[in-house]
């Protein structure tokens, strides 16, 4: 495929929600929280890390999951992958990888605003940290993968 | 914040400082007395022997940074165990992944276990100092960091990386067991200490078993040898890494968990078990490496032996538990300490006393499991045993591995089991009630999943069809997954606890080596089964090229279809490499040659699975249009050598100028004949699929160059009897071969001018008709070069009326294929006058087709004069592998044929000038003369020899000096040495 075509369009909406959702992750846990943690009082920052948490996972929720499904499903459809592809070694497998992973992630990230709202705040940050590390391993293996 | 060891009975043996220490009064929040039966037990101290003795820190105990590093720890084992489990599911379909499941639980869970519960407990029996604590976590991440690097180096196949972290493994486990020696200096030691003897030993061999493994692992063990060091490896780790400190930790443990009192003669039997156990397993270790077998099998009946006396110890200590239970009710007045454990190492629940009846033990999990693990530890060990007794070490290695999973399963799973589902509460809770409440959370279901682990277990190893073996292994999957479980349950309640008092780091690091432990095991899922977007990017450009070339194909005719057989055998693929046309449909007919099984994968093809000795498969690769390769995915074996690259070449382009492009890359040519004379033998040579400088299989003789001498009279009779015969053609190659007399060449015939020669041809093969074409002899070719029928004779008589060096071949057409296929030889007839020579060889150059006799595959390869190799007399290399002896001032006399059927030879022996040539029944130079020659060119059919004398020892080489043909098996080396 030459030049900006609509697939590139799909796969340009697909890169760019996962750049903003790492982005984002990053974000918050290394620049804004420990900003917020060190300059605010106590209830203050809780309540901060709760709001930004919550907006956070609403976005996560209502833009970024369903893009990246549609933006997947379509250039998956597109380069014809099967589900029994998935299993073969090379591009399937690292897809379906790549998809599992994603699942964690995602379980990872539920999972925190779990913990947070049951005020487990220990483990709801180990999770934060999962589903920021894991994500990165999402983006790695996508990286293996040539383009559609 | 300890754990309870066995309650000695109060005896006089004991040191002051022991029942001074243990007398340390009670404080409240470092003692907890137990509940159990409704009676206040007697009241034991739980300080840690540590940097600030028993005193300790009081009320810190809960909170303290041990449980904390504690439950760190046992998060590492629950996520190498987590990792392990589906390893394990994926072992069916990659055998890398059978190593992985297996060194996931041992290398990571087990190793991460051992190292902080022997140093852990080490302290307590030695009553010594703790280590620096930052320094144990280092050692602590140093291990898993290794271990991490080992097994990704092994997974992903980077022998450099599996070797350093085989380094760091070697050196953080022998900081241990530094840590372990030093912390035995001036302690004051306990009753128990002995017990630290095995672990010290413990490290020793996992010392041992990390550099065989490493040698494993980098392919630098050799063929030769793997199988004992694997074996060895097998070993010193199974029985010692492992086996020792579980064996060391059970004196104390089963009376701990029994709930009664040690025996006393625990000490010396743990004394005298230690020197048997590790004593037998250095020499079984010692054997195994050496290839030895009685020192192996006497090494682990040693160990055996010791493995008995401990059993009988536990045993007595389980009959005896009524007694002892009624020596503590009667005497209770050990007072406070001075019959309290030796070395109290954590929160003891004393018993309740003076209960009539037989009191239930204090964790029922960690007793069953404990013994059903003692159970299967003592059935490997005499299974073990009798493998090796039975089976030759280069066959045991298989049997070997069927009692592996078994072993680890039914030993170091249960062990574990049984070990936290004691330790873990104590550990993790802060009082009595929590402590009940963790311990009722691992024992949940306890004799459900007891059952259906061992019931599993027995099911695996038993000789059963494979559905038993099958629905066993879910069974005992099921009972420890649920283990896994409850584990995960009560370190998450643990978490709970600890979390308000944790250091706001803590969750970042925990988050981010779960995140990585996740990717890493993400990519080596992606990449299992071929390297990922590469050979993809391959296949599509290929399969877009397959169009292209079928295209072109069709003009040509049919797709050609080739099938190679290719060989597993000593740590090699024969042949390690082939060169294909672009567009050639190749098939491998993988065979496995040695006694321990290999495998073989195409990257991004098909594989066949494990094959063990004798076993074959086809693989089909399909249309081929650019290099793939393929290897063993044994751990080791790639690295070790097991590769084979098909290469692929452009249409039209001849291998011959593919090898000439290369060398000439790779130098002059006088470089490469330099090294040739060097090694006195060819190099692999480029553009070939033959291993040229493997060895050839054993009991493989080359055949006898000389010259008979002509026999009396001047009628010579012989028969040659026609038949295919099997041969090994070049190293580690059969092939089937048309042949005069069961052999190619056939057999040299060698008469003088006028003698008569009556051959009866017998055609012994059954599938085809055979005919003789001597040139040696004038006479009408209709009768005498006709066609026999299968099972029948001809008598073909002719008169040499002229000398030379004579082809005879197959007179049968297509006669490419019979001659093609090695229906030809050589009749010599000496000129009269001919001078005597030291030494008269006699040398038929050659073609050498692979594959199937008359298939379509070879006969194109014939039609295109692409040999798989050129050779004298038959067989590539031979005389390469076998040189011909000469001693230096002799003169040696070269009969050259060429029988073709489409190159012609020029005949040159490097280092050498020809003062004779006899080309074609005249000579072209004669001795006296100021002329030399340096090579006799004979076209097919032509016949000849030279003569010269070797001035000096050493290796000469003779080449037929078309180096395309030298560099692919016409070569040899003809070895001089001083007289």
């Amino acid at each position: 495929m030459n030049g900006v075509g609509w697939w590139s369009l799909v796969r340009f909406l697909h890169v760019a929600g996962a750049v903003v959702w790492v982005g984002g992750q990053l974000t918050l846990t290394l620049v804004v929280l420990p900003l917020a943690r060190r300059s605010l009082s106590d209830e203050a920052r809780d309540r901060f890390a709760a709001a930004a948490g919550r907006r956070f996972g609403m976005l996560t929720g209502a833009v970024f999951l369903p893009l990246q499904l549609a933006t997947g499903w379509a250039m998956a459809c597109h380069r014809g992958v099967t589900w029994a592809s998935l299993a073969d070694p090379g591009y399937g497998r690292t897809l379906a990888t790549k998809l599992g992973l994603f699942v964690l992630v995602m379980l990872a990230a539920a999972g925190h605003g779990i913990a947070y709202a049951r005020g487990r705040a220990e483990l709801a940050r180990t999770l934060a940290v999962v589903s920021l590390v894991g994500s990165l391993g999402v983006v790695l293996l996508a990286t293996a993968l040539p383009a559609t | 914040m300890t754990v309870p060891l066995g309650r000695p009975e109060p005896t006089r043996g004991h040191r002051p400082s022991d029942s001074g220490q243990s007398a340390q009064p009670a404080q409240p929040a470092e003692s907890v007395q137990s509940v159990r039966g409704g009676k206040p037990g007697r009241s034991v101290p739980l300080g840690m022997p540590g940097r600030s003795g028993y005193l300790g820190k009081p009320g810190h105990f809960g909170k303290s940074g041990l449980t904390a590093r504690h439950l760190r720890a046992h998060v590492v084992v629950v996520v190498w165990v987590g990792l392990a489990l589906p390893a394990a599911g994926a072992q069916q379909s990659l055998p890398v992944a059978r190593w992985l499941a297996i060194h996931l639980f041992l290398l990571g869970a087990a190793t991460t276990a051992v190292v902080v519960w022997s140093e852990h407990f080490a302290v307590a029996l030695l009553h010594a100092a703790r280590p620096d604590e930052r320094w144990s976590d280092a050692r602590l991440a140093a291990v898993n960091l290794a271990v991490a690097g080992v097994l990704t180096g092994v997974a992903t196949d980077l022998p450099a990386l599996t070797g350093v972290a085989c380094a760091l493994l070697v050196g953080a486990v022998t900081a241990h067991l530094v840590v372990l020696v030093r912390m035995g200096r001036g302690a004051l030691g306990g009753r128990l200490a002995p017990v630290v003897g095995y672990y010290r030993a413990a490290a020793a061999a996992l010392l041992t078993g990390a550099v065989l493994g490493g040698l494993l692992a980098t392919g630098h063990a050799g063929a030769g040898h793997y199988g004992g060091l694997r074996l060895a490896h097998i070993h010193v780790t199974l029985l010692g890494w492992i086996g020792l400190p579980v064996l060391g930790t059970l004196f104390m443990l089963w009376p701990t968990v029994l709930g009664v009192r040690m025996a006393e003669r625990t000490t010396s039997v743990a004394r005298r078990v230690l020197g048997l156990t590790g004593g037998g397993l250095a020499v079984a270790v010692a054997g195994l490496t050496a290839g030895w077998r009685l020192p192996a099998v006497v090494g682990v009946l040693v160990y055996g032996a010791g493995l008995a006396l401990a059993v009988d110890l536990f045993a007595r200590t389980v009959r005896g538990r009524n007694p002892a239970a009624a020596t503590g009710a009667a005497s209770p007045a050990s007072p406070d300490g001075a019959g309290s454990p030796a070395t109290a190492v954590g929160p003891g629940r004393a018993p309740a006393l003076g209960v009539g009846s037989r009191r239930a033990p204090l964790s029922a999990a960690a007793v069953q499991s404990s013994a059903a693990a003692l159970g299967w530890l003592c059935a490997g060990v005499a299974a073990d045993a009798v493998v090796l007794a039975v089976r030759p070490l280069d066959r045991a290695g298989e049997q070997i591995d069927t009692l592996v999973p078994v072993l680890i399963l039914g030993v170091v799973a249960q062990i574990l089991i049984g070990a936290l589902s004691y330790l873990l509460p104590i550990v993790l809770s802060g009082g009595p009630k929590e402590r009940t409440a963790l311990q009722a959370v691992l024992e949940r279901g306890r004799t459900v999943r007891l059952v259906a682990l061992n019931a599993g277990l027995v099911l695996v190893a038993a000789p059963l069809p494979g559905p038993c073996g099958t629905v066993g292994a879910l069974l005992a999957a099921a009972a420890g997954a649920v283990f896994a479980v409850l584990t995960a349950m009560v370190l998450v309640r643990g978490a709970r606890r600890t979390g308000t008092g944790g250091s706001p780091r803590r969750p970042v690091l925990l988050g981010s080596a779960a995140g990585a432990l996740l990717v890493v095991l993400a990519v080596l899922v992606a990449n299992s089964g071929g390297v990922g977007n590469d050979s993809t990017g391959n296949d599509s450009a290929g399969r877009s090229g397959t169009g292209a070339v079928a295209a072109g194909e069709g003009a040509d005719g049919a797709t050609v279809v080739r099938t190679v057989d290719v060989t597993l055998a000593d740590m090699r693929i024969r042949p390690s490499r082939i060169d294909i046309t672009a567009g050639t449909a190749l098939k491998l007919k993988v065979t496995n040659k040695d006694a321990q099984r290999h495998d073989l994968k195409v990257d991004g093809g098909p594989a066949t699975p494990l094959l063990a000795d004798g076993e074959s498969r086809t693989l089909d690769l399909g249309t081929i249009t650019a290099d793939r390769t393929a290897w063993c995915t044994l751990p080791g074996h790639r690295a070790a050598g097991m590769t084979l690259d098909i290469v692929v070449q452009k249409r039209g382009q001849k291998r011959g100028q593919k090898s000439e492009q290369k060398s000439g890359q790779q130098g002059t040519g006088q470089d490469s004949m330099a090294g040739m004379t060097d090694d006195g033998q060819m190099s692999t040579g480029d553009g070939t699929g033959l291993d040229l400088t493997a060895d050839f299989s054993r009991g493989w003789t080359s055949r006898d160059p000389a010259l008979a001498p002509a026999r009396g009279g001047t009628v010579h009779r012989v028969t040659l009897h026609a038949g295919p015969r099997t041969v090994e053609v070049a190293p580690g190659v059969k092939q089937r071969m048309w042949t005069f007399g069961g052999t190619a060449p056939g057999p040299t015939l060698h008469g003088k001018v006028g003698d008569v020669f009556e051959v009866t041809l017998v055609n012994d093969d059954p599938a085809m008709g055979h005919g003789v074409d001597f040139h040696a002899g004038s006479l009408a070719p209709d009768e005498a070069m006709r066609t026999v029928r299968p099972g029948g004779r001809l008598v073909y008589r002719f008169r040499a009326d002229h000398a030379g060096a004579w082809l005879y071949h197959c007179s049968t057409a297509p006669m490419l294929q019979h001659m093609g296929n090695g229906m030809y030889g050589a009749v010599v007839i000496d000129p009269p006058g001919l001078a005597k020579v030291d030494h008269e060889y006699v040398l038929v150059s050659s073609e050498l087709y692979l594959g199937t006799p008359g298939s379509a595959a070879q006969v194109a390869k014939m039609r295109q004069d692409d040999p798989d190799a050129w050779v004298f007399n038959g067989v590539a290399a031979q005389y390469a592998k076998a040189p011909l002896k000469v001693k230096a001032g002799e003169r040696a006399r070269f009969w050259v044929v060429a029988a073709g059927p489409s190159d012609g030879v020029s005949f040159h022996i490097v280092g050498t000038v020809f003062d004779t040539v006899y080309k074609e029944g005249a000579y072209l130079l004669e001795p006296g003369g100021s002329g030399g020659s340096q090579a006799l060119d004979l076209s097919v059919a032509q016949g000849g020899f030279v003569e010269t004398t070797f001035p000096a020892a050493g290796h000469y080489s003779f080449v037929d000096h078309d180096m395309r043909h030298a560099e692919r098996g016409a070569a040899g080396t003809v070895e001089v040495t001083d007289r």
